[in-house]
Parts: structure tokens; sequence; C-alpha cells
């Protein structure tokens, strides 16, 4: 699995990770828990302020619609109620995505890149979580697969890029929320395409296994992050 | 179009002035004696420029308060008759912001805001007519109103433009003359060589900047004269009546 | 703006005193720039990203076909976007533009965009119907003073750095080729403005500076984010190597001595100077990988057949 990652890149805010998977190059940022507006308080848990920019031009309904994902997903992994009337804010960058310096392009493709944003959107926002050391439930991966024909272990492609999107007949997000490396849950599924009930199962299985994969990419991350931080130590 | 000719060889420019001649400058103060704390009306050429302080004053908002010093606001409206396209023009706009704070952060320095704390002082501009040297006349109109409301200043803060056309320097542009030309604005206090306020929004060459600066500099030293003997002629009247 | 840092007085003074001895806090002289890093991907063009001392930015130029303004049919679009989100420091809150981000882009828009660095009327292609549509995005992630040199500076190696694709024109249609397709074509850049800021300090009491003689204000270049947040006044000077001022402001602040400021001038011309050669040498070194890379591409590809 292609994933490139720096984490504590960034000074100013608690916590921050660039992320490159594939083509997409992206910086996530989390500072918090900090002082919130008045209208953003909640008496009993912390609020998330959650802003997406895309790496061309202001940002539209398809970063709003990225942010709301995101806000789903993370509302239920950071432990919320450990920051009472707080603020997290997390801010996600892109800078590089498939749809830079390409003049072909069309509408419907963009579209369908909303996926690969994502996903990317997810994993960087765990690694910047981590480096901001925000209380969380358990850890979380994510992986984008587009199918080709029916769904079978071999038709499956993994981080596809926006060729791929183009011929396949159906694209999934899918991350889960993994405690001691083993058990793990659904988190967010978002698919799009023609597929059917049993071919979505299996792919449920090839992408448990993936995630795992990826999470323990995670973990020997973290640990060399560690290993590096904790200088004073011998 | 057909190039205007904007300085001639005789040495005349399109209004007939020469290189280093200032266009009217029409100030009066104390317009507006029972609506604002300090008023003043300035006409440079055909500029004109209202202005209105009120203040020092309770904040409206408890969080402007500043236990250091005043806390200056200056708010700039441009009618929309004040040019020939009559563009409605919004409060937010960009260029109209940076007036706003241009103004702000030039009167912070000159206004002694240490003997005004947990007060605002609001300056309100009024652009009645537009033509050039618009940031210079609302300095001017600016600096003439604060005098009057009676607000302890270090000094006259007096405002000029000056354009470069070809390598000779003119002062004190119009309408036409600034969209030919590169000109600068600039703010000078008193009567010393001090610039609070320098602003240039094309290109011209370095070599030529010091005799531009020097004639800027020599014109806002004539306007800060001209505008000491209207404060002197409004303080005599007053005095005047004084006595009686 | 919202959440400012504030100093202590303590740490106020130590670094006002320590420009009264001609040092500052990371060692720099007064009159000394941060030397920025550029870097720029192999596989994209016009995306650039700056180092800026602690500060970092990336500028992304693009490109699209629009139809052009109706008063100005022979002119391509130019626009530079500088948003700064609170990734770059707590204090810019999103959805509300301070009034100093409002200086910042009006500035960097008047330092490239009104001294025509970009040539507009090299963007069109069947004129009043179709135009090129450049536009700059600026996107700070950290701040720590200095962005208006800094983003300047990144949008004009971008704009360099930057093709477009390649078009043909049959008629009034326009083919737009692929960057695979065709060799795509640079920006006309006329010339590279540089923006470089001074920061004004008085060390003794206002009184002293408006009627007294000294002169003894202090002027540094390229504060830090803690120099700016203490500063009485700045001013940004932008110039280019052919000793061409294309902007000065100086809006308001401390007053400064007309012979001091012609001094800055003719500093940052030496430093416009330096820069515009940095980014010439690093353009051109880029220029000879990407096409010594080029001939790799196509020496395997004739291989491979």
């Amino acid at each position: 699995m292609s994933l490139v990652v720096k984490s504590s890149l960034l000074n100013k805010v608690d916590g921050s990770a660039e992320v490159e998977i594939g083509r997409t190059k992206l910086v996530a940022s989390v500072s918090g828990p900090i002082e919130p507006r008045s209208r953003q308080e909640l008496p009993n848990s912390a609020s998330l302020e959650i802003i997406v920019r895309p790496a061309v031009g202001v940002s539209t309904t398809r970063e709003k619609l990225i942010e709301d994902k995101l806000r789903s997903l993370l509302q239920n992994v950071i432990i919320r109620h450990k920051y009472p009337r707080q603020l997290i804010q997390i801010v996600i960058q892109f800078l590089v995505t498939e749809d830079t310096n390409n003049y072909s392009i069309t509408e419907s493709q963009k579209q369908k890149l909303t996926s690969i944003e994502l996903n990317a959107a997810i994993n960087a926002c765990y690694f910047a979580l981590v480096d901001a050391n925000i209380a969380l439930y358990y850890s979380f991966s994510s992986v984008c697969i587009c199918a080709n024909s029916s769904i079978e272990e071999d038709n499956l492609k993994v981080n596809p890029d926006m060729k791929d999107l183009a011929v396949s007949r159906s694209h999934h997000v899918i991350s889960y929320g993994i405690t001691h490396s083993s058990s793990y849950n659904v988190l967010l599924i978002e698919s799009q395409g023609d597929f059917s009930e049993d071919e979505f199962l299996k792919l449920l299985d090839a992408s448990g296994d993936l995630c795992k994969s990826l999470h323990d990419e995670q973990r020997s991350h973290i640990e060399s992050k560690i290993k590096k931080e904790f200088i004073w130590k011998q | 179009m057909s190039r205007l000719e904007l300085y001639s060889p005789e040495g005349l420019r399109v209004d007939g002035r020469r290189w280093n001649e200032l266009r009217r400058f029409d100030c009066r103060i104390n317009t507006h004696p029972q609506s604002a704390d300090g008023s003043s009306y300035v006409e440079q050429g055909n500029t004109k420029v209202i202005c209105m302080v009120s203040g020092p004053k309770e904040p409206s908002n408890k969080s402007q308060q500043n236990s250091s010093g005043a806390v200056i606001e200056f708010n700039v409206s441009i009618a929309s008759f004040s040019t020939t396209n009559r563009k409605k023009r919004s409060k937010n706009e960009k260029r109209t912001i940076e007036l706003n704070t241009t103004l702000e952060r030039t009167f912070e320095q000159s206004i002694i805001r240490k003997l005004y704390p947990r007060t605002t002082i609001s300056v309100n501009l009024h652009v009645l007519a537009q033509d050039g040297g618009l940031l210079a006349a609302l300095t001017n109109a600016s600096t003439l109103a604060l005098i009057d409301a009676g607000i302890s200043m270090y000094d006259y803060i007096s405002g000029i433009s000056a354009g470069l056309h070809d390598i000779s320097p003119l002062l004190d542009l119009n309408t036409l003359e600034e969209s030919g030309m590169s000109f600068l604005t600039i703010g000078v206090v008193g009567n010393s060589e001090k610039l609070s306020l320098l602003l240039l929004e094309d290109k011209i060459p370095l070599d030529n900047l010091e005799d531009l600066l020097a004639i800027a500099i020599a014109g806002s030293h004539r306007i800060r004269d001209l505008m000491d003997q209207e404060v002197r002629r409004h303080a005599n009247l007053r005095a005047s009546k004084l006595v009686k | 703006m919202g959440r400012e840092i504030e100093l202590s007085s303590n740490e106020s003074n130590f670094i006002i005193e320590g420009f009264k001895s001609g040092v500052r806090l990371d060692g720099r002289k007064l009159d000394e720039i941060r030397q920025p890093v550029i870097r720029v991907l192999p596989d994209e063009y016009g995306y650039v990203e700056i180092e800026w001392g602690n500060s970092k930015l990336t500028v992304r130029v693009s490109a699209e076909v629009v139809k052009p303004f109706e008063d100005r049919p022979f002119e391509g679009i130019f626009t530079i976007n500088t948003e700064i989100s609170p990734m770059a420091s707590p204090q810019f809150e999103q959805g509300r533009v301070s009034d100093d981000e409002i200086l910042i882009s009006r500035l960097i828009e008047k330092a490239i965009r009104r001294s025509n660095a970009l040539d507009l009327e090299a963007l069109c292609m069947v004129a009043g119907a179709k135009v090129w549509y450049i536009r700059a995005d600026v996107n700070v992630l950290e701040f720590d003073g200095g962005i208006i040199d800094a983003a300047s500076f990144g949008v004009m190696v971008a704009l360099q750095h930057f093709r477009k694709p390649d078009v043909s024109i049959h008629g009034s249609d326009v083919i737009v080729h692929s960057l695979q397709e065709r060799e795509p074509v640079p920006l006309s850049v006329l010339h590279v403005p540089i923006c470089v800021t001074f920061s004004f300090f008085n060390p003794s009491d206002s009184e002293e500076n408006i009627k007294g003689e000294l002169n003894e204000e202090i002027s540094i270049i390229d504060a830090t984010e803690k120099e700016e947040s203490l500063r009485d006044g700045s001013l940004v000077i932008t110039i280019n190597k052919n000793r061409e001022i294309v902007q000065l402001s100086k809006n308001g602040g401390l007053p400064i001595d007309v012979f001091v400021l012609m001094d800055l001038s003719k500093k940052a011309y030496t430093i416009a100077e330096s820069l515009s050669e940095k980014i010439k040498i690093f353009l051109q070194k880029e220029e000879s990988e990407r096409y010594k890379k080029l001939h790799l591409d196509l020496l395997e590809a004739g291989a491979a057949r």
C-alpha cells in the first residue's frame, strides 16, 4: 500500500500530518482542545469544527460533503466527553489531487474523485489526531476500493487512480475502527455504482483485511515517531 | 483614444498649472457645529470631502475598550455621485476597507491616545466629489476635524499626491493625470520630513523616487500652512466672540 | 483578529533591547531576510512549496478556458486567492476575514496583478469568446510573519514554473491538448516583482519620534510573527531587478524620516536582485532536470519497442 506519512510538520497547531496516497497529497492539522466561539460551545462534550479546503479554487459543496462525512465518523471516534465546552478544530488542505494539471477531466469523473479524497482525508485525520494527543476510543483506517466487473478477490483495485475509477463498475470507501489490532467495526461506508448484496459482503471481508494491514502500518509509523520524540530516554 | 498631452513642452499641465503648483485648496472647519464634536470641509481642486468627528466617547461595544488609549475608528463613505459613472459602492469593498485601516493607522500615531483611555474617537468621512488625490484630501479633512474637536495631537498630518510624467515630477494630480501616470500619496507630520503615510500603486523607477518625494514634501508643507491659517482664522473668530 | 498572541512585557522588552544592540531572537542581523526554501514536485506544473523560515505556504497555479469580461475582450483573466485558514495559526478564524488579511491580499494583488507581471493579452485565444483564466491559490500552512513577502515570492515562482496546455485554434473552436499529447507552454511573465517588508520600532517615546531630531527609529527586515506583533509600523516595498518600484505601501504607523525611507528602498533593491537570481537559478535547474527525465523516459520507451 503506497502511503507516505510525515507528521508533526507544523508548529503552530497541536497536531499535523502530511499524507500521500497515490497521486493525492494533503495536509491535515488539528488544534485542540481550544476555546470555542460561544455559539459553538457544547455544555458536556467537545464540538468539532472541520474545514476542508480544495487544492484549486474556493471550497464548494463537494468540500462540504467531505466535511460532513468526516464529522459523522470523527464524532464517534473522539472521546468527546473528555473535553466539555471545548473545540477541536480540524483543517484538511488538499495539495495535489487527481484533477490538478489535468485538462481532459469531465464533471462526472470529478464527482467520483470525492471518494479518493474522502479516503485520503480520513487517513490523514488519524495521524493528525494521534499527533495532537486527542483521546480516541479506537484507531481507525480507511480504504478506497474499486471493482471492475463483478466483485471477486482478484478483480479489486485498491487505492484506484482516476483511470481505474473511470472504467470501474462500482467504487467504495470503507473505514473500520480497530481495537487491540484485532476486533474491528465498520465506521463508514460510501458506495457508488452497481453491485449485488453478495458481492458487497465479500467486499466487506476484503476491506477488513486491508484496513487491518493499514493499521499495522499506522502502528509502525507511530512507533518510530515515539522513538524519535522520546529523546530523553536512552 | 488619442493620447492627451498631460504635460506640454512649455511646461503646462492639462488644467494650466505648472509642475509644482497645487490646485485650489479650500478648507473650512467647524462646518457642522450642531451635529458633531468636530467637523471640516475640504476642497482640493474638484475633490470634495466632509469630515465629522465624534468623541472621545464611551465605546458602544465593551470589547472595543482599550485601557491604554483611545480606540480610533474611521469610516469612509464614498457617494455614488462622486464620480461620473454612478457605481454603487458597498461599504465592505476591499478598497474602502484598505482606506479605513490606512487612515486609522496613520492617526493612531499622531493623536495622543494615552490621554483618552477607555474611549472611542470615531471619524466619519463623506466623499462628495472625486477628482484625484482622494486619500490626501481624506487625510487633510480628518486632521482639521480632529483639531476642531479639540483632540490632542502631536502635529498636523498633511497629505498630498505627486506623479511622475516621464522624468518630470508633477504635484497634486487630478483624475485625468492620475489615470495617465504613476503617482504616490504621502502624509507628512507637521513641518518635518517624516512620513507617516506613503502609498504608491504603480511602477516608478527607483532613481526618480527621491525627486518625487522632494516635491511632494514641499507641497504638503504648503498644505499644512493653509490648514494652519484656517485653524487660526477660526480660533480668532471664536476668541473675538469671547471678549464681548 | 481573534486569538492574537500576546507577548509578556519581559519578552517584548527583551526583543526590543535586542534590536537596540543589533541582534534578533533567531540570530539574524536587522537587515537580513530569511532565505526561502523552494520545493516542487517532479510531475506537477505550477505547484510550489515555500518555506520562509518557519512560515510555510504552497502556491498552486491553475488554468481554465473561460469567456473574457465584456469590457476586455482581448485579455485573459488572472486572479490571486489568498485565504488564510486556521491551519496557519489559531489567530485566523474560519469564515471571517480580518482587516490584516484584506491588507495582505490587496498588497499581493497590487504587487503582482496590477503591475502586469503576467501578460494578460497572451492569454487570449479567441477574442471575446475564449481566453485562459489563470488563478493562483495561496495556501498558508504555517504563519510566522512575512506572509506578504513569502506569498508574492511563491506566486512568482509558481507562475514561471507553470505550463498551460497547448491549444490549436480552428476558427472559433479551441482544442485543448492534454499534457501528454503536446508539450505544454509556459506563461509569459513580463517582470518579477519581489516584496520586501520592513518593520519599524520606536525605542523612545512618541514625542521624540515626532518632534525630535534623533531619527533613532529601528527598522528591521522580514519580521517573524513575534516581531510583527510588537511593531509600531511597517513598509512594504515591491521592486524588480530593473530598478522599478512596483508598489510602496506604508499604511500609517510610526512616522519615518524620508531619507531613511530612501535608504530602505535601496536595501530592498539588493534583496530583490538576489531573490530574483535565486528564482532564476532554481527554475533553470528544475527545467534541465525535467528535460533529462523526459529524455530518459523517451529512451526507455524506445528500448521497449
